[in-house]
């Protein structure tokens, strides 16, 4: 059984209980084990960098050294969590002036930043970890008869500079995660694309616009539903659905899964065990 | 419209060329023509391009100057990614086609077109003029021509990047938000104008930053990063618009704008609770009206779901709050202390 610190993000505290949910009825399936980071702070979800990057550097260096303290990698399953606390990491191991100055505050609590635990995304754990063989051997209802549409949002490919895992223009890596689990993937233009979540409250019509676009184009090429590694994206694209849909006069909809749901129902977890009953869409 | 030639030879191959064409005054919609040219390893696309300009059809039309990666006129999209033709390599882009052996040339996007793959640059040009991104001399007139105006090279480091930006236009066909508001300011005059507002020569920056603070302006960026991702001189665009908004935070303060507001409110919230208090952020970024206006129908979806964020008094604080919240005072005595060395 390997194990990683996993990191609570707010989102799935709240809105989207669901995600981690679901990765608690499979994780031992596929012989991980993820420990719930109780004493992690919110990352600042790309916005604390910009108020004030030294709070956000304190902040996620104290995440991170949470893990290093266990030994563990860090583990998340959100993308917009996942850049933030690369990026605060990727700066720390750059400056060694600022690694000081936040090891001097975290000391008092006896811990100190030292770089030793990865920042990895879930997705990424499943694929280079578990491996898709083992996971493919692992599945009990193959995904076989829908046609799905991978979306990635951004916060996993872009900047590549701090993800670095796919190629940010094609990227693979859910595409052979759903082909693993046997589903069929589509092809995607919007893979890709913004769902346009960070500008819900400041630019709400551009959002729901950009929402539309990867919507529409899931629902032209009639996949079954969309799946994304994202909550931030899943909360878009399934909860503000209708409203984005109305705005680009399209009538239909389709429904939109998390990463860890579509995991669990090919290892035969129902959909009301993997809370997907909570969506807006169905 | 092919020209073959002795196939399968190494480095050298035939490759089509799938370029978009569009002439307004006469076509009433756009199409794909078709262009087989025998291309040798090591030829940029721009000069396939001139070659069927030259050879096949020269009625293909495309902005062509420097040919060498500086001047930013040949900005297109290739294989559906916005960049330079001229440097750009065929060879590169054979792996990246859908169809194989065809890459297709479009023209840039969120800029009207003019013809094929030209597009109008005047809207970028209007809105770099309307954020006025210039240096406009702090230096009064009497001393003009007399003195000199010295920048440090610590100052110049700051925005050596963003001087690199030859206007090519790619992060502006890249771009989320443009793509569904024309209006938004977009990230190259963003670049610009930061590239202005941290220059001591210059007197406009608290002008320019009432600007770019208003509706469609530096808080209307979603955070995608395809425009840094696609700079075609890897300048760290998004860097120079979280540097836009730490100026106006600092300059003008957390209640300025939706904007600053919202990001305040992740400040605050991870030194109460460590966690973010989903179930305000609305109010407290755009108020009680356009809460119960824009979120009310939804809200009661979500409700109906179990979905909604618990209310401020349920949601659980961080395990080793207290601890925290005395680092996080700390480092507000070490950012204190930050602004008066500055200050000096």
């Amino acid at each position: 059984m390997k194990r990683y610190a996993y990191y609570l993000s707010c989102i799935n505290e709240s809105m989207t209980k669901e995600v981690d949910r679901s990765i608690a009825l499979w994780q031992k399936d596929l012989g991980i084990e993820l420990v719930h980071l109780h004493e992690s702070t919110c990352c600042g979800g790309s916005n604390l960098d910009y108020v004030s990057p030294k709070h956000f550097a304190l902040v996620n260096a104290r995440n991170i050294a949470h893990a290093e303290k266990m030994g563990l990698d860090l583990v998340v399953s959100c993308n917009t969590c996942l850049m933030t606390i690369r990026s605060a990491k990727k700066k720390l191991d750059a400056s060694p002036e600022l690694r000081a100055e936040v090891n001097e505050i975290l000391k008092k609590e006896g811990l100190e930043y030292r770089g030793t635990s990865e920042v990895r995304h879930l997705l990424w754990v499943l694929i280079d970890d578990v491996g898709l063989e083992a996971i493919k051997s692992k599945v009990k209802v193959p995904l076989s008869k829908y046609r799905i549409a991978p979306f990635y949002g951004c916060h996993i490919l872009r900047p590549s500079t701090v993800l670095g895992k796919d190629n940010p223009l094609d990227p693979s890596s859910l595409d052979q995660l759903i082909e693993a689990l046997g589903g069929k993937t589509i092809p995607y233009r919007h893979k890709n694309r913004c769902c346009g979540f960070h500008t819900l409250l400041v630019a709400e019509e551009e959002s729901l616009s950009v929402a539309a676009e990867a919507l529409g184009e899931a629902i032209e090429e009639k996949a079954d539903f969309i799946v994304t590694p994202c909550p931030l994206c899943h909360t878009v694209l399934d909860g503000y659905q209708s409203k984005a849909l109305k705005q680009a006069h399209i009538h239909s909809s389709i429904p939109v899964f998390h990463l860890s749901e579509m995991v669990g129902l090919a290892l035969g977890y129902s959909p009301k065990e993997l809370g997907i009953k909570r969506h807006i869409v169905s | 419209m092919t020209v073959t030639s002795e196939q399968h030879i190494e480095g050298k191959r035939d490759v089509t060329f799938r370029v978009f064409r569009l002439n307004p005054q006469v076509d009433s919609k756009p199409y794909f023509d078709d262009y087989t040219i025998p291309v040798e390893r090591g030829i940029t696309v721009l000069r396939a391009l001139n070659y069927i300009k030259e050879n096949i059809d020269a009625s293909v039309s495309y902005r062509v100057f420097c040919q060498a990666g500086i001047c930013g006129s040949c900005g297109m999209r290739i294989n559906g990614i916005s960049k330079l033709a001229c440097t750009t390599q065929v060879w590169d882009e054979l792996p990246k086609c859908r169809e194989a052996g065809i890459i297709k040339i479009e023209p840039l996007r969120n800029l009207p077109l003019l013809k094929d793959l030209i597009v109008d640059m005047d809207p970028l040009v209007g809105k770099m003029k309307h954020y006025r991104n210039w240096v406009e001399s702090s230096m009064p007139e009497p001393e003009m021509g007399k003195k000199e105006f010295l920048v440090s090279e610590e100052e110049f480091s700051r925005y050596d990047k963003a001087t690199d930006c030859i206007l090519c236009a790619s992060c502006v066909s890249e771009c989320s938000i443009l793509r569904a508001n024309k209006e938004y300011v977009s990230p190259a005059v963003l670049l610009k104008s930061y590239r202005m507002n941290v220059d001591t020569r210059d007197s406009l920056h608290d002008v320019r930053l009432a600007e770019l603070v208003q509706d469609h302006g530096v808080w209307d960026c979603t955070h995608c990063y395809r425009c840094q991702e696609t700079c075609v001189k890897n300048i760290p665009i998004m860097e120079a618009i979280h540097g836009i908004r730490e100026d106006a935070i600092e300059c003008r303060g957390l209640k300025d704008s939706a904007g600053a507001k919202h990001a305040e409110a992740f400040m605050s919230d991870i030194e109460k609770k460590g966690k973010l208090v989903e179930a305000t952020l609305p109010f407290r970024t755009n108020g009680v009206a356009w809460t119960v206006k824009n979120l009310l129908p939804m809200a009661v979806k979500m409700i109906m779901k179990r979905r909604t964020p618990p209310p401020p008094p349920l949601v659980k604080s961080s395990k080793g709050m207290k601890q925290f919240r005395e680092e996080f005072r700390e480092m507000t005595e070490h950012v204190k202390d930050d602004h008066k060395t500055h200050n000096k």
